[in-house]
């Protein structure tokens, strides 16, 4: 009897490491659900948004200008950041502010991208801490969820309650 | 017939997958061999050596000074480098060579890593690109299996003068 036991945990082990793998693989190479927080990309993504991230760009280096990333923190590995890409490699970056005389501008190095969020006043992006190596963008942003919104009934000028359209 | 066929190829591919994903898990978060190319970490590590590495550390953020590590190239990410792990974030780099007059030092930024070739004569490392981030590392090598003369545990660094974190 301990060795039905054994046999059907072992094999329930086996069951859950095999399929484990495979949604692993899944997320890591197709893509998944994503949470964003914050308000570095408002409006476009707002705090607590839920959205699809695709992995294959990142794979096939098909990340272009305008794409929006996930990718692994440069100041802490442990967490993740969601931007938008301004120049991939090559491009030469404006890193004054408009309020600046004097323009300045640097270029971004090779293997690497510069990323900015769309809230521009409140994101630490690559004007903090410069441009990131390729190699730490995990997945492309390319849908949202957006909730179905409840309506509440309003009351109309003359008093009679109409349900919102 | 062509039923039964079908039914061989999805079951075929089918397997395919699953043993695929299987594989790949255990070389992400276990482990496997790497052949090293280039003269960077010589003596230690010579051109065309193969070496296992574990990925396991990386996980758990047990990457420590002296590590030998394989990391993701910042200037190619489609390539990868191994160097030694000479400071981790905080640390205190020298970045002068020993015949400056002045010697120069800076601290390796928050969530970055300070990498070095042991053959430093010959090694483009954290001393021409800068700091790398701790999330391009992929694994710690720690085991030599080819040159059978050299099979074993990889020595510490030759250099071991760099190690000063004060």
């Amino acid at each position: 009897m301990l060795r039905g036991v054994l046999g059907k945990s072992f094999r329930l082990v086996g069951y859950t490491i095999q399929y484990g793998c495979i949604a692993h693989c899944a997320f890591e190479y197709v893509g998944g659900v994503v949470m964003c927080s914050g308000p570095s990309m408002e409006p476009t993504i707002q705090n607590s948004d839920i959205v699809f991230a695709e992995n294959l760009s990142r794979h096939f280096y098909g990340i272009q200008r305008g794409d929006i990333v996930i990718a692994k923190s440069p100041s802490d590995p442990k967490s993740n950041i969601c931007k938008r890409v301004i120049g991939l490699e090559g491009d030469k970056i404006h890193t004054s502010s408009s309020s600046d005389f004097f323009k300045s501008h640097s270029y971004v190095p090779m293997g690497h991208v510069w990323l900015e969020g769309d809230n521009l006043q409140n994101s630490t992006d690559s004007r903090y801490y410069g441009p990131i190596p390729y190699g730490l963008i995990r997945g492309r942003i390319f849908f949202k969820y957006m909730k179905p919104r409840i309506y509440e009934p309003m009351e109309t000028a003359s008093g009679v309650r109409a349900s919102g359209g």
